[in-house]
């Protein structure tokens, strides 16, 4: 395992089970071991947990919705590039390298990137959509933690996602990397499309072999950026409904098969008065984290906050100093002293005022999440009070805050 | 003059797992969203109890590791690690 001390005691990475454990110091002394200086001197600034790294922006898919607009003639970044990166991001402290593209398989040293990773006590994870994959590119992949495979349904529900007939490709590529022993999970963005076959989704990714699920809401970053948004995303009743629905698919799940939720999803459970914040703490659910516990390097080496979000001027080597930053702080500010209805909302601290991309898009700017089920009914009372009233307007912060 | 008793095994694990702050299950595989695995929120109170116990046998007997270094060790004397906390609450 892997030791991060901490000021409250350490972060650790095991190996089996994986898991990515918080201690305090009592538990970090049993395990024999202690901070020392870390536990004594004048704190400094905690590195990310994870780092999500662009190894590429090359990628033939076309997704209409891709996050980072890549296209055929993309960027890759050189080898040598690329490792001096990873060095950084060890020596800082991260735990897990993500990488992604572009269409990482793309690139033909990609079981080297994953070594050089390992070599460093990284574990590296890789998600693709599973075009192109042949078996010496599986043979690559057999590097990685595991790889994840964009999957959004077996029928309609893809091209609806993606704008192209992609699922049977992908189901191709779970299965054979599922028979090369490789670790999969599938990626399946949740928009109002691909909603109502989720269940059927799930039990096709099993099927083929697949362990783990991530449920990816859509969020308007790159060629998503678009009015199109607005017609994808999650209905209110869709996001309303999340809790009920992700209780009633591990109820009757399958042993072995794991649900995971992205950190934009949490605030969606603010719907869901049957889950608390303490819970959703201990077992280490993460809701916005951009810029804190969360790092995304670019095709460019250009640190963002998240995978979605625009580059700050630092690089890999600034990652230890990212919080002096004034970007990136911008980001941490508003979660340290939000505005109603997150303020008092009692899944705050982790949650963190949702997804900070959504809102700005929708909103213009950093504030609370504009599809929060608490924040849509906090918007409405305050219009229907307006309307009352005959006080403030009946404009919306802006016009894309409409409820659709 | 009475000497301290030599703490147990499982008692060392018992309190590796009372200390156990979070929880995050998996390896985190997604290129642009941090994932969490929700299974455990949504399942009996013995699951939970399961995965801490099983976390808290692997923190007893997996080789460590610290962050920002090349060397493995099996316990005690650990360096200290290249990064900190700042005005950071503890994960809770």
């Amino acid at each position: 395992m892997i030791v991060r001390y901490e000021p409250w005691g350490a972060w650790a990475k095991t190996e089996s089970p994986p898991a990515l454990v918080a201690l305090d110091r009592d538990a970090v002394r049993a395990i024999g071991l202690d901070g020392g200086a870390v536990w004594t001197d004048a704190p400094r600034a905690s590195a990310p947990l994870e780092a999500h790294v662009a190894v590429t922006s090359r990628c033939a898919a076309g997704c209409t919705g891709c996050y980072l607009d890549a296209r055929p003639d993309g960027d890759e970044p050189p080898q040598e590039t690329m490792v001096s990166a990873l060095d950084d991001l060890a020596k800082a402290g991260v735990f897990t390298v993500a990488f992604g593209g572009g269409e990482p398989t793309t690139r033909e040293d990609l079981d080297v990137l994953a070594r050089e990773a390992r070599l460093r006590g990284l574990t590296p994870v890789l998600t693709t959509s599973g075009l192109g994959l042949t078996p010496e590119k599986i043979a690559r992949l057999r590097a990685f933690a595991q790889v994840n495979v964009s999957y959004d349904g077996g029928g309609e529900e893809y091209a609806r996602v993606r704008g192209f007939d992609g699922a049977r490709h992908a189901e191709g590529a779970i299965q054979a990397l599922v028979a090369a022993g490789v670790r999969v999970g599938v990626n399946i963005v949740l928009t109002r499309a691909t909603w109502g076959s989720l269940d059927a989704t799930l039990e096709r990714a099993r099927a083929l072999g697949a362990c783990e699920a991530q449920l990816l809401r859509y969020k308007p970053a790159g060629r998503a950026a678009s009015l199109d948004y607005l017609a994808q995303r999650l209905t209110p009743e869709q996001a309303r409904e999340l809790g009920p629905k992700l209780r009633a698919i591990v109820e009757r799940g399958v042993p072995g098969f794991r649900i995971r939720i992205d950190c934009a999803m949490v605030p969606f459970f603010s719907a869901d008065p049957s889950i608390d914040a303490s819970t959703l703490a201990r077992f280490g659910v993460l809701g916005c984290e951009a810029g804190d516990k969360l790092v995304a390097l670019r095709v460019d080496g250009r640190i963002a906050p998240c995978s979605f979000a625009a580059p700050t001027g630092l690089h890999a080597s600034d990652v230890e100093s990212r919080r002096e930053d004034a970007e990136l702080s911008t980001w941490r500010a508003w979660n340290a002293s939000p505005a109603e209805p997150c303020a008092s909302c009692s899944l705050r601290a982790v949650c963190r005022g949702g997804c900070k991309v959504v809102a700005r898009f929708v909103d213009g700017a950093h504030g609370p999440d504009p599809e929060c089920p608490r924040v849509r009914a906090h918007r409405e009372a305050e219009r229907a009070h307006d309307t009352t009233t005959g006080s403030g307007t009946s404009c919306t912060p802006n016009a894309l805050s409409t409820p659709t | 003059m009475s000497e301290a008793r030599v703490e147990t095994e499982e008692e060392r694990v018992a309190r590796i797992a009372r200390g156990i702050v979070v929880v995050r299950e998996g390896h985190g595989a997604n290129c642009s969203s941090v994932g969490s695995v929700v299974d455990t929120l949504f399942a009996a109170a013995v699951v939970g109890g399961a995965v801490l116990a099983a976390v808290a046998a692997a923190l007893a007997k997996e080789p460590v590791r610290v962050a920002g270094t090349r060397e493995t060790k099996g316990a005690a004397g650990a360096d200290a690690a290249t990064t900190t906390s700042k005005n950071e609450e503890p994960p809770t």
